[in-house]
């Protein structure tokens, strides 16, 4: 007999006599975003429940902006202040730097396609964000990104900071300029 | 089959301790995921070293690392990995990592993937990305972490998954 969960509506197996026992698992859907035809000027997950350990973003994304590039950013809790700063170590496929900026209004994640990239091709990247609702420390995320678009790319491996301990109960991206083209999409999953 | 994580254990620094090992791990898992959220109350720019079983010997590896104004590749013969953050830098500031170790049970030699990053409000932080080796055959069945000068600090914090 198979058990469909309320919650993923996926079926397991049951743990009646006989059967394996069933257990739960640490990672879960929270929610997820997927951009439409019109596009969005930003995606946005609020009320995040403070139930978990970690957070982790899972995303593809592309911008309207008229370039071959945008810069997606992010913010915490709506905080427009200047805490954050953020650090990047960058491959394009010719060489490596390093940089960073401090006391900056957002946390920049760098380079996506945009309008004038190769079409249908969008940006990945994996956010992880620990201890998002310990009170006792700043935030620091840890981002890896990255696309080619067939003659060019970027390979971003971030860190991010934010300078308050509260609890993170929402995350916003945007653009640099531009909206999300349709299709991006960013999943948020909490892990126990 | 989707990847599934089941968390073994984890664990909260209350007051400064000198490492933390995660023992008996258990061996029905495929791979071992472990995350850590750490700061030292140690000096300079101290790394957090990573090993099973109590060996801290026959480790190498190969870097790749920021330091917030260059970029450059390394290899190293120690289980010492990331950056971790000290009194040095931005109070309250800890640095976030990962360990993924697949086939943590194979007779083969164990190779670890390791992502960390040290953060600041300032220009020096560094963001490492690390291939760990372990040489030798033994299955793993505990893993320690201990920063290579200090103590951890208070709300440090490790969680170990199994990952199916």
């Amino acid at each position: 007999m198979a058990i469909r969960s309320l919650k993923t509506g996926q079926f397991s197996r049951s743990a009646l006599v006989g059967n394996p026992v069933i257990m739960p698992g640490s990672y879960e859907s929270i929610a997820t975003v997927t951009v439409g035809s019109g596009g969005a000027a930003s995606i946005e997950f609020t009320s995040i429940p403070s139930t978990y350990s970690h957070l982790q973003i899972r995303g593809i994304a592309r911008g309207t902006k008229s370039s071959t590039v945008a810069f997606l950013n992010m913010k915490l809790n709506s905080d427009t202040g200047t805490n954050y700063a953020y650090h990047i170590l960058q491959g394009d496929g010719a060489s490596a730097v390093g940089s960073a900026v401090a006391n900056d209004t957002f946390m920049d994640w760098a380079r996506y396609p945009a309008a004038s990239a190769t079409a249908s091709i969008f940006g990945a990247s994996v956010i992880d964000i620990l201890d998002y609702g310990n009170t006792n420390k700043f935030k620091t995320v840890r981002y890896l990104g990255n696309y080619d678009a067939n003659g060019s790319g970027y390979l971003e491996f971030r860190s991010g900071l934010w300078r308050s301990t509260s609890a993170i109960s929402t995350i916003t991206f945007s653009w640099d300029s531009g909206d999300f083209a349709q299709y991006s999409t960013f999943a948020l999953y909490g892990v126990n | 089959m989707a990847l599934q994580l089941f968390k073994i254990a984890d664990v909260t620094v209350g007051s400064p301790v000198t490492d933390v090992t995660f023992s008996s791990i258990p061996s029905g898992y495929t791979d071992l995921k472990l995350v850590v959220s750490a700061r030292t109350n140690g000096t300079g720019t101290p790394a957090i070293g990573f090993y099973f079983n109590g060996s801290n010997a026959n480790w190498t590896g190969r870097g790749l690392e920021g330091s917030g104004s260059t970029a450059y590749s390394f290899s190293s013969t120690s289980s010492n990995t990331f950056t971790l953050n000290t009194t040095s830098q931005t109070a309250n500031t800890f640095a976030s990592g990962e360990f993924y170790v697949p086939n943590y049970t194979s007779s083969n030699n164990k190779s670890v993937s390791v992502d960390g990053v040290m953060e600041n409000n300032a220009t020096a932080a560094y963001a490492s990305i690390l291939a760990q080796l372990w040489s030798s055959t033994a299955a793993v069945t505990s893993i320690t972490i201990v920063p290579s000068s200090g103590s951890f600090a208070t709300n440090t914090t490790a969680t170990l998954y199994g990952v199916l």
